[in-house]
């Protein structure tokens, strides 16, 4: 006990009481979150201390609203957390899980079980349920064409845990266009070529796809167009600002043409790069009222608007680093760095181009694009906390999709719970020497809480649930269950499916964290009073 | 126009920043208002420089500061991080558009705003009124009477840097850090704050918020960025800065790297000054790489130091010593805002007018590239007759400052505004001229260059600002010979304003603070078997990062001091 002599003031939970004080954060942040699970879970409002509004049903969300200080809760959180960002989905299932699994392990080590044998038991248990995930997924075949409808099924299954049916099917629709949009074959999906832009608006709650891109800025010259068709679209990185020489020059002048003379000089290398741009599109729109648009990542300055304006072109500056690389997906073309080397070939195209403006918010749409590789998904909504939780959803949705087809896999809904868990209890805890058996066990018991919340939050008595569940899937049945009526249905029929990735990353994750807590006999803190409620 | 934008990252930062924006409000009320004085009316300032105009969707014109404030979740107090101004009047409390579920609500205990929130509260409700031509004389002389009691308020209640603002920020202007699910204390380090920025969505969020306030500029002048490197808060700057640097390359950032008094190491835990001493060295070196001018700004204790004797600071008021922090950062600050005139504008009310590219070419870009300078302020500035001169009474913000170094090769760019001539006479701008110049003929170390800047407009002192004032300064400011009043400490009230002088100095005198952390890096981090490598592993550097950065530091070093090199090699 090195540290107790070296600073008498740190506390020491040993034992038992380190274990239960791991068990009870973990049974804890499993009861906040567990009223979320499922489509008939509650959503949560929360207020904060200066009245402001946030609206969420995701597990990831409030996780990151919640002020968690438990150490032993920060580490489940983490886990969560980094469950969405790896999967996009199943936080709020892993500290159900995790949670879950703590439980079974109380039970047990009030039974008298050491926790290391329980460990044991819970790593057979894993590999075991994985092989099994690995029978009982639904492959699905992705090729070119990939079944719009599993996908469908797929997204949908995610939406309407978080948004109402109306809502979720209308963005169904949307999200997997989406991911089809930007899918090239042979390569990862990237779904920041995705981009989701909102707008308030007063009382709409609307959500629509953009087949191009929608930008959050406009042009900043009142002579220039605010809608155009046809156009070419010149997608640059190049600074058309004036900019002063690095050495420090004064100029001298006797009259206003001289001074006019001497910036005019300044300028000139800004204006050179303006006039090249000027050339090129009087090349390309010479013989037709086709119009051209320039969007910049870098600055331009007014006199350079005024150039640019006076020659019939709309100019952007300032876009997004990503929306370059966007614009060239939705529009074609490519991004340039350099005018010196511009060709009608770097040009993109657009059938329409235009601007919408909201109070002093600008936005501008560059639609009717050829053959989009990009797109937008525009959300509008009445205030922020729901914007902010649709774009939650779509982001779920569009990582669901992205999931089945990198896993070309999708596992049914509550099935897969249920008959893990008689999979594992007939089969598998046979083939288990000794009391690890226990551990199984409790593994398998454990896999029934997401059923188990399920219908409690869907108001039916869990025991005659489960009792009928399993009793359905010993006929050789796959059983899910309806939320409505509390009656085991064929999920294959009802077309609700989950990722087989994010089942995969729960069931891999849950017990790692679970064991770890487990095996802490000691816990060691100095300069704080641990036991003081969070 | 040139625009800058405005950074605060951190805790203390955004103590710092309120200040300078309640100065920069208080400027624009004193503008407006019929009774105030002359020099307040035809300031010469620009102040579109710092703020921008907007308008909300209900068609009301805003102008709110040009600013990025990064904080942690729920250090905004009893303010809501979206302001009051885009707000749509009737905020339905319950509209779950979204789910037809069943709905749980979470509200946290409303936090009290206090006094002056609340003024600031009944007197926007009060304008309304009038404006509508209700009657308002009434509520007019019962916020009179309450005013020592906001004073009396806030000098004890202080607790977020909110709870002293009056300014109105624009939506995109403050972002609040979740899910950092760490303790205020244990975020101490640089390696924590890199950690919470590269995951998820805030850099994202935050760069997104910068462009929407750079894309309206039409040739930014620069960016102001003020960080709170005490901490956490260093290592998201230095990702941000990074990302800066990457996507405006043309847009100079000028740094003032705060760190308030009571941050000071807690030397009975060794394992926590190791760190904290290898967070200063790693967060000023990484700090330093992207940006074109560094200031470090933090004394271990103001109390204690030289500005003791006309100003009455609390050491572990941040409210009290942030107060002189953004005094000085405004001085500064007032050079970028000047209209540039061509000589024969003898009249005009301010003179010296540089922008942050040239203030950066002037002290960092000539023949010695120093970046790193020291911030020195005369807070109040004496009158010129004085028997001290005005440069003697200049004191060093920069802390690890050598002092009575003779450098050559220093190069200085002074403001000094609102200072009066002689008893209660403001000096005009030639008159300022000559007596700096005067100064700095008689002075002993002179500096190779020097630019002065000046305006007649001396630092308005805004009702919340801190009774900080000691009782030898008058209400203009002014030196008194005899103590006012019995009590010891003088606030907005008694005081209105008062002359301020600045000085940015690039001067070798800087070197025993980069040489410190030279030498903890070295010591702590590089050197075999050193006790801190393994922390700098854990906050994600590895030994080629830590000898980078060793390098770097130990290139500031040599810049300002070429002979330290040979002694370097031999170790």
């Amino acid at each position: 006990m090195s540290l107790k002599v070296l600073n008498p003031n740190a506390e020491v939970l040993n034992k038992s009481h380190a274990l239960h004080m791991n068990i009870n954060a973990a049974k804890g942040l499993q009861d906040v979150l567990k009223s979320n699970l499922g489509p008939k879970g509650t959503i949560k409002m929360l207020v904060g201390g200066a009245g402001d509004i946030k609206l969420t049903k995701d597990g990831n969300t409030l996780l990151k609203e919640m002020q968690i200080q438990s150490p032993t809760a920060i580490m489940i959180a983490r886990t969560a957390v980094a469950q969405d960002d790896t999967s996009g989905d199943g936080t709020t299932s892993t500290v159900i899980f995790i949670g879950e699994l703590m439980k079974q392990a109380e039970r047990c080590i009030d039974e008298g079980m050491h926790p290391r044998v329980l460990v044991d038991g819970f790593e057979i248990a894993k590999r075991a349920t994985l092989q099994y995930l690995e029978k009982f997924k639904t492959p699905v075949v992705m090729g070119d064409e990939p079944d719009k409808e599993i996908l469908k099924m797929v997204a949908r299954t995610t939406l309407r845990t978080k948004l109402y049916e109306a809502l979720a099917d209308q963005l169904t629709d949307i999200v997997v266009n989406a991911v089809l949009c930007i899918r090239k074959p042979e390569e990862p999906i990237d779904l920041f070529m995705v981009e989701i832009m909102h707008m308030r608006h007063k009382f709409d709650v609307d959500t629509r796809l953009v087949e191009g891109l929608v930008l959050d800025h406009g042009s900043r010259h009142p002579d220039m167009k605010r809608r155009a068709e046809n156009c070419h679209i010149l997608t640059c990185n190049v600074s058309l600002e004036y900019e002063k020489s690095e050495i420090n020059a004064g100029f001298f002048y006797s009259n206003a043409e001289q001074r006019e003379a001497m910036v005019a000089a300044e300028r000139r290398s800004v204006d050179e790069r303006v006039q090249k741009i000027i050339d090129l599109k009087n090349k390309v729109c010479a013989d037709n009222d086709n119009n051209f648009v320039i969007i910049n990542q870098k600055g331009i300055d007014p006199p350079s608007l005024d150039i640019l304006a006076r020659a019939g072109i709309i100019a952007l500056r300032r876009a997004k680093r990503r929306n370059m690389e966007r614009l060239v997906l939705a529009c074609g073309g490519e991004a340039v760095n350099s005018v010196d080397d511009l060709t009608p070939d770097c040009l993109g195209w657009a059938g329409l181009v235009y601007e919408h403006v909201l109070g002093e918010e600008k936005y501008t749409f560059v639609e009717n694009v050829k053959n989009p590789h990009s797109c937008t998904i525009l959300i509008k909504g009445p205030n922020d906390h729901t914007i902010a939780q649709i774009k939650d959803a779509v982001r779920d949705g569009l990582r669901g999709v992205k999931n089945t087809i990198e896993d070309e896999a999708v596992v049914l809904v509550r099935a897969f719970e249920v008959a893990a868990r008689q999979h594992l209890v007939n089969e598998v805890k046979k083939t288990v020497k000794g009391r690890a058996q226990l551990g199984v066990e409790a593994f398998a018991d454990a896999l029934l809480v997401v059923p188990k919340i399920l219908a409690e939050n869907s108001g039916l008595d869990t025991q005659d649930v489960i009792i009928e569940l399993t009793g359905e899937h010993d006929k050789g049945n796959v059983v899910g269950l309806n939320l409505h009526t509390g009656e085991p249905i064929d999920p294959q029929m009802e077309g609700i499916f989950d990722n087989y990735s994010v089942k995969r990353q729960i069931i891999n994750s849950g017990p790692v964290i679970a064991s770890q807590l487990l095996l802490v006999d000691e816990v060691i803190r100095a300069g704080r009073n641990m036991r003081k409620p969070t | 126009m040139k625009e800058i934008v405005t950074i605060q990252v951190g805790s203390y930062a955004n103590f710092v920043g309120s200040h300078f924006w309640n100065f920069q409000d208080e400027l624009l009320g004193l503008a407006d208002s019929p009774e105030s004085d002359q020099i307040f009316k035809s300031h010469g300032l620009n102040m579109d420089v710092l703020y921008r105009t907007g308008e909300t969707p209900q068609g009301i014109l805003t102008y709110t500061p040009r600013l990025v404030s990064v904080d942690f979740q729920g250090s905004l107090g009893s303010v809501s991080s979206r302001g009051t101004l885009y707000n749509e009047i009737p905020e339905t409390p319950v509209d779950t558009l979204t789910w037809t579920g069943p709905v749980t609500t979470h509200t946290s205990q409303p936090l009290k705003k206090n006094l002056f929130l609340q003024s600031l509260y009944l007197e926007e409700n009060a304008n309304l009124g009038s404006s509508r031509g209700c009657e308002s004389e009434n509520s007019d002389s019962h916020t009179e009477v309450q005013d020592e009691d906001i004073v009396q308020s806030l000098e004890n209640e202080v607790q977020y840097w909110t709870d002293y603002s009056k300014v109105h920020y624009h939506p995109q202007s403050l972002y609040e850090l979740s899910g950092l699910w760490s303790e205020i204390n244990d975020f101490n380090n640089y390696g924590i704050g890199r950690e919470a920025f590269s995951g998820g969505q805030h850099a994202e969020e935050i760069n997104e918020r910068l462009r929407f306030f750079v894309e309206e500029c039409d040739l930014p002048q620069g960016i102001q960025f003020v960080v709170d490197d005490s901490g956490g808060f260093s290592g998201i700057a230095g990702e941000f800065l990074e990302n800066i640097a990457d996507e405006y390359t043309n847009i100079p950032v000028l740094l003032y790297s705060v760190h308030s008094p009571d941050s000071g190491m807690d030397s009975r835990n060794r394992k926590l000054a190791i760190s904290r001493k290898l967070h200063d060295a790693v967060s000023f070196s990484k700090l330093s790489a992207f940006c074109k001018l560094i200031v470090p700004v933090g004394l271990p204790s103001l109390n204690t130091s030289r500005m003791s004797k006309y100003l009455c600071l609390e050491d572990r008021k941040p409210y009290h010593t942030s107060a002189v922090y953004a005094s000085a950062i405004h001085s500064i600050s007032l050079p970028f805002r000047m209209q540039p005139l061509g000589p024969s504008a003898q009249l005009s009310n301010t003179s010296g007018a540089v922008n942050i590219k040239d203030l950066v070419q002037m002290l960092a870009g000539q023949a010695r590239q120093n970046m790193v300078t020291i911030l020195d302020i005369a807070m109040p500035a004496p009158a010129f007759t004085a028997q001290q001169s005005l440069l003697e009474i200049l004191q060093p913000l920069t802390p690890e400052i050598a002092e009575g170094v003779e450098d050559m090769q220093a190069l200085e760019s002074m403001t000094v505004h609102g200072a009066f001539a002689s008893g209660c006479k403001r000096a005009t701008v030639s008159e300022v001229k000559d007596a700096v110049q005067a100064a700095y003929v008689s002075a002993v170390e002179r500096p190779k260059f020097s630019h002065l800047s000046t305006a007649q407009c001396p630092l308005p002192i805004p009702l919340p600002f801190p009774s900080i004032f000691g009782n030898l300064i008058g209400r203009n400011g002014e030196f008194l010979d005899t103590p006012i009043s019995e009590s010891a400490s003088r606030g907005s009230l008694e005081v209105h304003s008062v002359p301020m002088a600045a000085r940015l100095r690039s001067s070798n005198a800087v070197l025993p603070f980069l040489e410190n952390r030279l030498a903890n890096l070295r010591k702590f981090g590089l050197a075999r078997g050193a006790l801190g490598t393994e922390l700098l592993r854990n906050w994600g550097f590895g030994k080629e990062d830590v000898e980078e950065l060793g390098e770097a530091l130990s290139n500031m070093v040599t810049t300002l001091n070429p002979a330290s090199l040979e002694s370097s090699d031999s170790d």
